[in-house]
């Protein structure tokens, strides 16, 4: 005898909330609102996909309002006017924004999600050891890193800061490379720990092309809202690639990431001053452009989430995990600036690429100081 | 003792009749059966029982209930699942209820829509064409489902 169980009609909403609370898979979630009618409706009335995003990125809670953006064949609610159906418009668009949000958070495709370096709380040698350096692999023609400047207190932290591809990326790792002399000492110049902070940037400021040179003229904390900080993570004294894993993967609204280089630890030999170099930095991570944007409201600093309908909904098979040391057309390009940098140097061009509009002319004596990796 | 609504019970008892014998009062649990109770006293004894085995060892507790579970489950029909979240609520047994209610999910994870219909004796009552319509809008979700 088939016996009709619907949970949903036996049981208290809550437990029934609680039931389908344990899906954790947003495709369970959804073959259960597609059961039937009364399913579907009481998944969207209880707001469940809103519920197991926030579960998923607590980053969330601060989202005032979702939009839907080139909707096309949009209809008009049956009863214009009428609260109770411009309410369940809410609930219906906030399920089918949340529904994608969790689907595009676990299957777009895994890259480094760095676009450019923004500043470094302080650089030695500047531009050569710039925090530019750290957007190429170690294993590009000189050895190269960004060093900040030296301090005799070893507890002196340093900075770096990160605009992202997109203002809203899902970052699940980061991977970090200490710098090190290649050529005598060997010293490798790692920090105790590191920490690592994402946000965006306080008012309408666009820092596309405007970088802060080789210090920050004032407070970083003047410049950036920081909506998420990650626990410590102790850093090896070796010059390999370090892996950083985030706890859970973190939702980056604004596009800003800062790492926090904690405690010194090696000594350089000449001055006698703690050194933290850094040679190369990966934020993995996807970006979730152009399907979702995101409108940051000040001063609340409470965001609207906006759902393109007409954006990319490319979803390849998820990538092995060493794509990340790939070189992606992002890194090429980069490389190719940092090329046309040198040798604009070389020219005593130095108003050609922007991001050296800083340089002093005159430094001739750098191109003596070529060395090749060994 | 885990049957908080019996527990509440028998503090009001105590409070109304002091000297009268309690083992000899009778409980009314007019919203449960006989079979689901039958279970729910089994997991309760079983539950305490493994814990007083391993009064220090809280991973060891763990683990063993996650053992005697996965062996329940496979004894209990689906349809007398929802029995037992019923008794299980009624009852106020918390540990009881969030077990039953992971177990549902878990049944219907990673299944087709047909499969959860068919679990739970369910029809559509979509009209033509509704259906058709969420599956193409998430689409992405109906694929690598587990054949039934």
């Amino acid at each position: 005898m088939e016996v009709c169980i619907d949970f949903l009609n036996w049981l208290d909403p809550d437990i029934s909330v609680q039931i389908l609370m344990y899906l954790e898979d947003p495709s369970d979630l959804v073959h259960a609102s597609s059961v039937s009618r009364s399913w579907r409706d009481f998944v969207i009335a209880n707001g469940l996909f809103k519920h197991l995003c926030l579960r998923m990125f607590p980053q969330l809670s601060r989202v005032a309002r979702v939009m839907e953006l080139n909707k096309c064949g949009a209809k008009e609610p049956v009863e214009v006017g009428s609260s109770y159906s411009m309410e369940w418009e809410s609930l219906a668009r906030d399920h089918r924004v949340y529904a994608t949000l969790a689907q595009v958070c676990t299957s777009f495709i895994v890259e480094d999600c760095i676009s450019e370096a923004i500043s470094a709380s302080s650089t030695d040698h500047y531009p050569d050891e710039s925090i530019h350096n750290t957007l190429l692999p170690a294993y590009t023609w000189r050895a190269s890193y960004w060093s900040s400047k030296g301090q005799s207190n070893p507890a002196v932290p340093e900075t770096l800061i990160y605009k992202l591809k997109s203002e809203f990326c899902v970052i699940t790792e980061i991977n970090i490379c200490p710098g090190q002399e290649l050529l005598s000492s060997l010293h490798i110049y790692s920090s105790n720990s590191v920490r690592f902070r994402m946000g965006h940037t306080k008012g309408p400021n666009d820092l596309g092309s405007r970088h802060l040179g080789d210090s920050l003229p004032c407070n970083a904390d003047d410049t950036f809202i920081w909506t998420y900080t990650s626990p410590e993570f102790p850093m090896a004294q070796e010059g390999c690639l370090q892996n950083f894993r985030l706890p859970e993967p973190v939702l980056c609204i604004g596009g800003i990431l800062q790492i926090e280089l904690l405690g010194r630890v090696q000594r350089n030999e000449i001055d006698g001053l703690f050194y933290i170099c850094v040679s190369y930095v990966q934020v993995v991570g996807r970006t979730l452009s152009p399907t979702f944007c995101v409108e940051i409201l000040e001063p609340s600093g409470t965001f609207v989430l906006k759902n393109d309908m007409q954006g990319k909904f490319y979803t390849p098979p998820s990538l092995p995990k060493n794509e990340a040391h790939e070189i992606s057309d992002d890194q090429l390009q980069r490389g190719f600036r940092y090329w046309q940098h040198f040798v604009n140097r070389l020219e005593g061009n130095e108003n050609a690429v922007e991001f050296i509009e800083e340089y002093e002319s005159g430094e001739e004596e750098d191109e003596a100081e070529v060395e090749y990796t060994l | 003792m885990k049957f908080c609504a019996v527990k509440q019970y028998f503090d009001d008892e105590n409070n109304n009749n002091i000297t009268s014998g309690a083992s000899t009062t009778m409980i009314p649990l007019p919203n449960v059966e006989s079979h689901p109770l039958a279970i729910l006293i089994t997991y309760c004894k079983k539950h305490l029982k493994i814990k007083a085995n391993n009064a220090d060892n809280k991973k060891e507790t763990e683990k063993e209930m996650e053992q005697y579970e996965q062996e329940l489950l496979k004894k209990v029909m689906p349809q007398e699942l929802t029995e037992l979240i019923l008794a299980a609520n009624y009852l106020n047994f918390k540990e009881a209820l969030d077990f039953f209610c992971r177990a549902v999910a878990s049944a219907i994870q990673n299944k087709s829509i047909e499969f959860v219909r068919k679990f739970f004796g369910l029809e559509s009552d979509f009209e033509l064409g509704e259906e058709e319509k969420l599956r193409e809008e998430f689409a992405w979700s109906f694929e690598g489902v587990d054949e039934d």
